[in-house]
Protein backbone atom coordinates (compact mmCIF):
# COMPACT_ATOMS: atom_id res chain seq x y z
CA UNK A 1 0.00 0.00 0.00
CA UNK A 2 1.47 3.16 -1.22
CA UNK A 3 1.28 6.26 1.16
CA UNK A 4 2.37 9.05 -1.03
CA UNK A 5 0.75 9.82 -4.51
CA UNK A 6 1.06 12.33 -7.55
CA UNK A 7 -1.08 15.31 -7.02
CA UNK A 8 -4.53 15.64 -8.85
CA UNK A 9 -3.11 18.57 -10.91
CA UNK A 10 -0.48 15.75 -11.77
CA UNK A 11 -2.48 12.99 -12.34
CA UNK A 12 -4.90 14.96 -14.37
CA UNK A 13 -1.97 16.00 -16.63
CA UNK A 14 -0.88 12.49 -16.97
CA UNK A 15 -4.39 11.23 -18.28
CA UNK A 16 -4.45 14.31 -20.72
CA UNK A 17 -0.98 13.63 -22.33
CA UNK A 18 0.63 16.73 -21.31
CA UNK A 19 3.34 15.52 -19.02
CA UNK A 20 7.24 15.52 -20.31
CA UNK A 21 8.49 12.01 -21.03
CA UNK A 22 10.79 12.36 -18.31
CA UNK A 23 7.78 12.88 -15.90
CA UNK A 24 5.29 10.46 -17.37
CA UNK A 25 7.28 8.17 -16.90
CA UNK A 26 7.50 8.20 -13.14
CA UNK A 27 3.92 8.69 -13.00
CA UNK A 28 3.32 6.03 -14.86
CA UNK A 29 5.72 3.60 -12.68
CA UNK A 30 3.84 4.71 -9.34
CA UNK A 31 0.76 3.69 -10.83
CA UNK A 32 2.03 0.35 -11.27
CA UNK A 33 2.57 -0.23 -7.60
CA UNK A 34 -0.54 1.92 -6.62
CA UNK A 35 -4.15 1.15 -6.97
CA UNK A 36 -6.00 3.62 -6.19
CA UNK A 37 -3.90 5.86 -8.73
CA UNK A 38 -4.88 3.68 -11.68
CA UNK A 39 -8.26 3.77 -10.77
CA UNK A 40 -8.32 7.41 -10.58
CA UNK A 41 -6.06 7.50 -14.04
CA UNK A 42 -8.82 5.14 -15.84
CA UNK A 43 -11.43 7.57 -14.58
CA UNK A 44 -9.12 10.67 -15.81
CA UNK A 45 -9.11 8.61 -19.17
CA UNK A 46 -12.71 8.59 -18.71
CA UNK A 47 -13.01 12.09 -18.68
CA UNK A 48 -10.56 12.16 -21.50
CA UNK A 49 -12.92 9.71 -23.79
CA UNK A 50 -16.12 11.82 -23.06
CA UNK A 51 -14.50 15.31 -24.40
CA UNK A 52 -13.58 13.69 -27.21
CA UNK A 53 -17.39 12.05 -28.14
CA UNK A 54 -18.22 16.12 -27.60
CA UNK A 55 -16.20 17.57 -30.10
CA UNK A 56 -17.22 19.03 -33.73
CA UNK A 57 -16.46 16.04 -36.03
CA UNK A 58 -14.60 17.40 -38.67
CA UNK A 59 -15.04 15.64 -42.36
CA UNK A 60 -12.96 12.58 -42.99
CA UNK A 61 -12.39 12.08 -46.85
CA UNK A 62 -13.61 8.59 -48.17
CA UNK A 63 -10.32 8.47 -49.90
CA UNK A 64 -8.94 8.32 -46.60
CA UNK A 65 -10.98 4.85 -45.68
CA UNK A 66 -10.04 3.28 -48.34
CA UNK A 67 -6.31 3.93 -47.67
CA UNK A 68 -6.79 2.79 -44.32
CA UNK A 69 -8.72 -0.03 -45.39
CA UNK A 70 -6.26 -1.37 -47.80
CA UNK A 71 -3.32 -1.33 -44.77
CA UNK A 72 -5.20 -3.71 -42.57
CA UNK A 73 -3.64 -6.28 -43.50
CA UNK A 74 -0.21 -4.48 -42.85
CA UNK A 75 1.78 -6.56 -40.57
CA UNK A 76 1.69 -4.76 -36.76
CA UNK A 77 4.43 -3.09 -35.58
CA UNK A 78 6.59 -4.94 -32.85
CA UNK A 79 5.24 -3.42 -29.57
CA UNK A 80 7.01 -4.26 -26.41
CA UNK A 81 4.66 -5.78 -23.95
CA UNK A 82 2.48 -3.94 -22.01
CA UNK A 83 2.91 -2.90 -17.93
CA UNK A 84 0.72 -4.88 -16.26
CA UNK A 85 0.14 -4.46 -12.22
CA UNK A 86 2.88 -4.31 -9.73
CA UNK A 87 5.57 -6.08 -10.91
CA UNK A 88 8.29 -6.33 -9.20
CA UNK A 89 9.97 -3.17 -11.59
CA UNK A 90 8.01 -1.04 -13.43
CA UNK A 91 8.41 -2.42 -17.20
CA UNK A 92 9.49 0.34 -18.10
CA UNK A 93 12.72 0.23 -15.89
CA UNK A 94 12.83 -3.13 -16.63
CA UNK A 95 13.91 -1.91 -20.00
CA UNK A 96 15.75 1.30 -18.91
CA UNK A 97 17.77 -0.69 -17.22
CA UNK A 98 18.02 -4.09 -18.47
CA UNK A 99 16.47 -5.22 -15.01
CA UNK A 100 19.89 -5.13 -13.19
CA UNK A 101 21.10 -2.01 -10.96
CA UNK A 102 24.40 -3.92 -10.26
CA UNK A 103 25.13 -3.54 -13.80
CA UNK A 104 24.46 -0.43 -13.93
CA UNK A 105 26.95 2.59 -14.11
CA UNK A 106 27.30 4.16 -10.70
CA UNK A 107 28.63 7.67 -10.11
CA UNK A 108 29.47 7.61 -6.74
CA UNK A 109 28.90 11.15 -5.69
CA UNK A 110 29.38 11.11 -1.62
CA UNK A 111 30.08 7.82 0.63
CA UNK A 112 26.39 6.77 1.09
CA UNK A 113 25.28 8.27 -2.31
CA UNK A 114 25.42 6.99 -6.24
CA UNK A 115 24.17 7.60 -8.86
CA UNK A 116 23.05 6.11 -12.44
CA UNK A 117 21.60 8.12 -15.33
CA UNK A 118 19.27 6.83 -17.66
CA UNK A 119 17.94 8.16 -21.04
CA UNK A 120 14.77 8.83 -21.51
CA UNK A 121 15.60 11.29 -24.42
CA UNK A 122 14.42 14.10 -23.04
CA UNK A 123 16.73 17.01 -22.96
CA UNK A 124 15.24 19.12 -20.29
CA UNK A 125 15.12 16.34 -17.19
CA UNK A 126 17.28 14.02 -15.84
CA UNK A 127 16.19 10.43 -15.07
CA UNK A 128 18.23 8.86 -12.97
CA UNK A 129 18.50 6.21 -10.08
CA UNK A 130 19.79 7.17 -6.55
CA UNK A 131 21.14 4.94 -4.23
CA UNK A 132 21.50 5.61 -0.90
CA UNK A 133 23.80 3.24 1.48
CA UNK A 134 21.38 1.49 4.11
CA UNK A 135 21.07 4.27 7.02
CA UNK A 136 23.14 6.83 4.91
CA UNK A 137 22.55 10.29 4.13
CA UNK A 138 22.19 12.68 1.45
CA UNK A 139 23.54 15.95 2.67
CA UNK A 140 20.78 18.62 2.95
CA UNK A 141 20.38 19.66 -0.69
CA UNK A 142 17.60 21.74 -2.76
CA UNK A 143 16.95 22.19 -6.52
CA UNK A 144 16.55 24.89 -8.51
CA UNK A 145 13.37 23.00 -10.24
CA UNK A 146 11.22 20.57 -8.85
CA UNK A 147 12.06 17.01 -8.05
CA UNK A 148 9.74 14.05 -8.57
CA UNK A 149 10.76 10.81 -6.46
CA UNK A 150 9.81 7.49 -6.28
CA UNK A 151 11.30 4.98 -4.39
CA UNK A 152 12.04 1.56 -5.82
CA UNK A 153 13.78 -0.03 -3.36
CA UNK A 154 14.30 0.08 0.42
CA UNK A 155 12.93 3.53 2.56
CA UNK A 156 13.94 6.57 3.14
CA UNK A 157 12.70 9.14 5.54
CA UNK A 158 13.05 13.21 5.53
CA UNK A 159 11.94 14.43 9.35
CA UNK A 160 9.14 14.87 7.95
CA UNK A 161 7.90 11.29 7.14
CA UNK A 162 9.05 7.96 5.66
CA UNK A 163 8.68 6.93 2.29
CA UNK A 164 8.61 2.85 1.08
CA UNK A 165 8.42 1.09 -2.20
CA UNK A 166 5.71 2.50 -4.61
CA UNK A 167 5.50 6.30 -2.79
CA UNK A 168 5.81 9.49 -5.41
CA UNK A 169 7.06 12.06 -3.56
CA UNK A 170 6.84 15.72 -5.01
CA UNK A 171 9.29 18.63 -4.26
CA UNK A 172 8.94 22.24 -5.47
CA UNK A 173 12.38 24.82 -6.03
CA UNK A 174 12.11 26.10 -2.63
CA UNK A 175 12.34 22.63 -0.74
CA UNK A 176 15.16 21.81 1.19
CA UNK A 177 15.90 18.02 2.66
CA UNK A 178 18.16 16.13 3.95
CA UNK A 179 16.90 12.86 3.12
CA UNK A 180 17.99 9.43 5.11
CA UNK A 181 17.99 5.65 3.92
CA UNK A 182 15.98 3.36 6.24
CA UNK A 183 18.31 1.05 8.00
CA UNK A 184 19.08 -2.81 6.87
CA UNK A 185 18.81 -2.07 2.62
CA UNK A 186 20.21 0.17 0.31
CA UNK A 187 17.64 2.46 -0.56
CA UNK A 188 17.17 2.68 -4.18
CA UNK A 189 14.97 5.96 -5.86
CA UNK A 190 13.30 7.02 -9.40
CA UNK A 191 14.21 10.53 -9.02
CA UNK A 192 13.33 13.11 -12.24
CA UNK A 193 14.75 16.33 -11.90
CA UNK A 194 14.60 19.65 -14.18
CA UNK A 195 17.51 21.37 -12.07
CA UNK A 196 20.78 20.05 -11.12
CA UNK A 197 20.47 19.33 -7.05
CA UNK A 198 22.68 21.99 -5.16
CA UNK A 199 24.04 20.98 -1.35
CA UNK A 200 23.19 23.92 1.44
CA UNK A 201 25.25 22.20 3.79
CA UNK A 202 29.07 23.98 3.90
CA UNK A 203 30.26 21.12 4.28
CA UNK A 204 29.43 19.79 0.52
CA UNK A 205 28.86 23.22 -0.71
CA UNK A 206 32.33 22.46 -2.86
CA UNK A 207 30.50 20.14 -4.57
CA UNK A 208 27.98 22.26 -6.38
CA UNK A 209 29.99 23.36 -9.28
CA UNK A 210 30.48 19.84 -10.56
CA UNK A 211 26.45 19.34 -10.51
CA UNK A 212 25.19 19.64 -13.58
CA UNK A 213 22.08 18.35 -14.79
CA UNK A 214 22.32 14.99 -16.81
CA UNK A 215 19.30 14.98 -18.97
CA UNK A 216 18.76 13.19 -22.12
CA UNK B 1 -27.37 6.38 -10.88
CA UNK B 2 -30.09 3.57 -11.29
CA UNK B 3 -29.79 -0.05 -11.97
CA UNK B 4 -30.93 -1.68 -14.80
CA UNK B 5 -32.71 -4.57 -14.00
CA UNK B 6 -36.36 -5.53 -15.90
CA UNK B 7 -35.80 -6.23 -19.36
CA UNK B 8 -38.23 -3.18 -20.34
CA UNK B 9 -35.53 -1.09 -18.30
CA UNK B 10 -32.79 -1.90 -20.68
CA UNK B 11 -34.72 -1.42 -23.70
CA UNK B 12 -35.24 1.89 -22.76
CA UNK B 13 -31.61 2.79 -21.56
CA UNK B 14 -31.06 1.45 -25.18
CA UNK B 15 -32.38 4.02 -26.83
CA UNK B 16 -30.49 6.28 -25.16
CA UNK B 17 -27.16 5.08 -26.41
CA UNK B 18 -25.61 2.68 -24.02
CA UNK B 19 -27.17 0.52 -21.28
CA UNK B 20 -25.52 -1.69 -18.61
CA UNK B 21 -27.32 -4.98 -19.08
CA UNK B 22 -28.15 -7.13 -16.00
CA UNK B 23 -24.61 -8.82 -15.85
CA UNK B 24 -23.16 -6.21 -15.46
CA UNK B 25 -21.55 -6.28 -19.29
CA UNK B 26 -21.23 -2.67 -20.75
CA UNK B 27 -23.30 -2.63 -23.67
CA UNK B 28 -23.08 -0.03 -26.46
CA UNK B 29 -22.99 0.28 -30.09
CA UNK B 30 -19.54 1.14 -30.29
CA UNK B 31 -17.93 -1.15 -28.18
CA UNK B 32 -20.13 -3.59 -29.49
CA UNK B 33 -18.68 -3.21 -33.07
CA UNK B 34 -15.19 -3.14 -31.52
CA UNK B 35 -15.55 -6.66 -30.34
CA UNK B 36 -16.50 -7.57 -33.52
CA UNK B 37 -13.92 -6.50 -35.10
CA UNK B 38 -11.31 -8.03 -32.38
CA UNK B 39 -13.30 -11.57 -32.50
CA UNK B 40 -13.61 -11.60 -36.68
CA UNK B 41 -11.94 -9.26 -38.28
CA UNK B 42 -15.35 -7.96 -39.43
CA UNK B 43 -14.08 -4.91 -41.63
CA UNK B 44 -17.68 -3.85 -41.97
CA UNK B 45 -18.23 -3.17 -38.06
CA UNK B 46 -14.61 -1.58 -38.57
CA UNK B 47 -15.94 0.29 -41.50
CA UNK B 48 -19.13 1.68 -39.06
CA UNK B 49 -16.38 2.13 -36.27
CA UNK B 50 -14.22 4.11 -38.96
CA UNK B 51 -17.16 6.37 -40.27
CA UNK B 52 -18.25 7.68 -36.56
CA UNK B 53 -14.93 7.79 -35.04
CA UNK B 54 -12.15 9.16 -37.76
CA UNK B 55 -14.31 12.44 -37.90
CA UNK B 56 -13.78 12.97 -33.93
CA UNK B 57 -9.84 11.62 -34.04
CA UNK B 58 -9.53 14.17 -37.01
CA UNK B 59 -10.65 17.04 -34.43
CA UNK B 60 -8.97 15.99 -31.50
CA UNK B 61 -5.92 16.33 -34.11
CA UNK B 62 -7.15 19.73 -35.35
CA UNK B 63 -7.68 20.88 -31.84
CA UNK B 64 -5.75 23.83 -30.61
CA UNK B 65 -4.43 23.85 -34.04
CA UNK B 66 -1.61 21.94 -32.89
CA UNK B 67 -1.58 19.92 -36.37
CA UNK B 68 -1.78 20.51 -39.91
CA UNK B 69 -4.54 18.89 -42.09
CA UNK B 70 -2.36 16.53 -43.65
CA UNK B 71 -0.66 15.53 -39.96
CA UNK B 72 -4.56 14.94 -38.85
CA UNK B 73 -5.17 12.23 -41.72
CA UNK B 74 -1.80 10.72 -40.88
CA UNK B 75 -2.83 10.66 -37.11
CA UNK B 76 -6.73 9.28 -38.36
CA UNK B 77 -4.94 6.64 -40.22
CA UNK B 78 -2.28 5.92 -37.73
CA UNK B 79 -5.08 5.50 -35.05
CA UNK B 80 -7.63 3.74 -36.80
CA UNK B 81 -5.15 0.84 -38.08
CA UNK B 82 -4.36 0.41 -34.05
CA UNK B 83 -7.88 -0.05 -33.41
CA UNK B 84 -7.75 -2.96 -35.99
CA UNK B 85 -4.84 -4.30 -34.80
CA UNK B 86 -5.89 -3.72 -31.01
CA UNK B 87 -9.30 -4.41 -31.13
CA UNK B 88 -9.10 -8.27 -30.10
CA UNK B 89 -7.71 -6.50 -26.85
CA UNK B 90 -10.67 -4.47 -26.02
CA UNK B 91 -12.74 -5.62 -22.98
CA UNK B 92 -15.89 -3.73 -22.30
CA UNK B 93 -15.95 -4.73 -19.44
CA UNK B 94 -12.87 -2.62 -18.38
CA UNK B 95 -13.72 0.58 -20.41
CA UNK B 96 -15.84 2.19 -22.80
CA UNK B 97 -14.95 2.04 -26.35
CA UNK B 98 -14.73 6.56 -26.64
CA UNK B 99 -12.19 6.15 -23.45
CA UNK B 100 -10.15 3.10 -25.01
CA UNK B 101 -10.14 4.75 -28.41
CA UNK B 102 -9.08 8.48 -26.90
CA UNK B 103 -6.41 6.47 -25.37
CA UNK B 104 -5.10 5.63 -28.21
CA UNK B 105 -5.24 8.86 -29.80
CA UNK B 106 -3.73 10.58 -26.84
CA UNK B 107 -0.47 8.28 -27.33
CA UNK B 108 -0.69 8.25 -30.93
CA UNK B 109 -0.71 11.97 -30.98
CA UNK B 110 2.35 12.51 -28.43
CA UNK B 111 4.15 9.99 -30.41
CA UNK B 112 3.68 12.12 -33.34
CA UNK B 113 4.34 15.32 -31.94
CA UNK B 114 7.79 13.52 -30.63
CA UNK B 115 8.51 12.51 -34.57
CA UNK B 116 8.09 16.15 -35.62
CA UNK B 117 10.30 17.86 -33.26
CA UNK B 118 12.70 15.09 -33.92
CA UNK B 119 13.10 14.29 -30.41
CA UNK B 120 14.37 10.49 -29.73
CA UNK B 121 12.87 8.73 -26.90
CA UNK B 122 13.28 4.88 -26.03
CA UNK B 123 9.89 5.16 -24.61
CA UNK B 124 7.14 5.16 -26.66
CA UNK B 125 3.84 7.14 -25.45
CA UNK B 126 2.16 3.28 -25.68
CA UNK B 127 5.14 1.75 -23.10
CA UNK B 128 3.66 4.11 -20.20
CA UNK B 129 0.38 2.58 -20.33
CA UNK B 130 -0.99 0.88 -17.17
CA UNK B 131 -4.11 -1.40 -17.92
CA UNK B 132 -6.47 -2.06 -15.45
CA UNK B 133 -5.46 -5.85 -15.23
CA UNK B 134 -6.49 -8.45 -13.48
CA UNK B 135 -8.44 -6.34 -10.71
CA UNK B 136 -10.99 -7.34 -8.46
CA UNK B 137 -14.53 -7.98 -9.97
CA UNK B 138 -15.70 -5.46 -7.87
CA UNK B 139 -13.52 -2.82 -8.38
CA UNK B 140 -13.64 -2.99 -12.39
CA UNK B 141 -17.79 -2.81 -11.72
CA UNK B 142 -17.36 0.24 -9.63
CA UNK B 143 -14.46 1.35 -11.99
CA UNK B 144 -17.02 1.13 -15.00
CA UNK B 145 -20.08 2.45 -12.78
CA UNK B 146 -17.22 5.32 -12.21
CA UNK B 147 -17.27 5.79 -15.77
CA UNK B 148 -20.85 5.74 -16.95
CA UNK B 149 -21.44 8.46 -14.49
CA UNK B 150 -18.90 10.50 -15.89
CA UNK B 151 -19.92 10.27 -19.37
CA UNK B 152 -23.57 11.72 -18.07
CA UNK B 153 -22.07 13.95 -15.81
CA UNK B 154 -20.05 15.74 -18.39
CA UNK B 155 -23.44 17.67 -20.49
CA UNK B 156 -24.16 19.21 -17.42
CA UNK B 157 -21.10 21.03 -16.68
CA UNK B 158 -21.28 24.87 -16.93
CA UNK B 159 -19.30 25.88 -20.17
CA UNK B 160 -16.20 27.56 -18.32
CA UNK B 161 -15.50 24.13 -16.46
CA UNK B 162 -15.90 22.46 -19.74
CA UNK B 163 -13.56 24.72 -21.55
CA UNK B 164 -10.93 24.34 -19.44
CA UNK B 165 -10.87 20.62 -19.43
CA UNK B 166 -11.12 20.56 -23.49
CA UNK B 167 -7.83 22.73 -23.39
CA UNK B 168 -6.39 20.48 -20.83
CA UNK B 169 -7.63 17.05 -22.73
CA UNK B 170 -7.99 17.85 -26.33
CA UNK B 171 -5.61 20.56 -26.97
CA UNK B 172 -2.77 18.63 -24.40
CA UNK B 173 -2.12 22.17 -22.59
CA UNK B 174 -0.91 21.94 -19.21
CA UNK B 175 -2.97 24.04 -16.82
CA UNK B 176 -0.53 27.12 -17.16
CA UNK B 177 -0.88 27.26 -20.67
CA UNK B 178 -4.59 27.04 -20.67
CA UNK B 179 -4.26 29.90 -18.21
CA UNK B 180 -2.20 32.17 -20.06
CA UNK B 181 -4.31 31.14 -23.43
CA UNK B 182 -7.59 32.01 -21.57
CA UNK B 183 -5.74 35.00 -19.75
CA UNK B 184 -7.07 33.57 -16.40
CA UNK B 185 -4.74 33.27 -13.41
CA UNK B 186 -3.74 30.23 -12.91
CA UNK B 187 -5.19 29.78 -9.52
CA UNK B 188 -8.45 30.18 -11.79
CA UNK B 189 -8.07 27.41 -14.11
CA UNK B 190 -6.69 25.33 -11.42
CA UNK B 191 -10.17 25.61 -9.22
CA UNK B 192 -12.37 25.21 -12.49
CA UNK B 193 -11.03 21.98 -12.69
CA UNK B 194 -11.24 21.23 -9.35
CA UNK B 195 -14.75 22.05 -9.39
CA UNK B 196 -15.47 20.25 -12.74
CA UNK B 197 -13.63 17.01 -11.49
CA UNK B 198 -15.56 17.13 -8.56
CA UNK B 199 -18.82 17.45 -10.25
CA UNK B 200 -18.06 14.72 -12.87
CA UNK B 201 -17.84 12.46 -8.84
CA UNK B 202 -13.91 11.48 -10.43
CA UNK B 203 -12.96 9.65 -7.13
CA UNK B 204 -9.71 11.58 -6.32
CA UNK B 205 -7.88 12.35 -2.82
CA UNK B 206 -9.02 15.72 -1.27
CA UNK B 207 -5.71 18.18 -1.49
Amino acid sequence: MTKHHPSNDCLMEHAAGSLPVAQAACVSAHLSYCERCRRTDSQLQTVGGALLERLEPVPVSEALLDTVLARLEDPAPLAYPGQTQAAQLPSLLQRLTNGDFSKLVWKRVTRSLSISYLSTGDTNYEFALYRIAAGGRIPEHTHGGGEMTLVLEGGFSDGRDSYHPGDFIYRDADDTHAPVALDGEDCICLAVLDAPLRFTSWKYRWLNPLQQLNAG
Amino acid sequence: MVENKSGNETDAGRSSGSWTAPTGRRTDEWSECLVQVGNSNDRAAFTRFFRHFAPLIKAFALAGSSLSAAHADELVQEVMLKVWQKAGGFNPEKAAASTWIYTIARNCRTDMFRRLQKFDTPLAADDLNIELEGEEPFTVLHTRRGSDRIKDLMGQLPPDQAQILAKVYMEGKSHSEAAAELDLPLGTVKSRVRLAIQKLQVQMDRQ
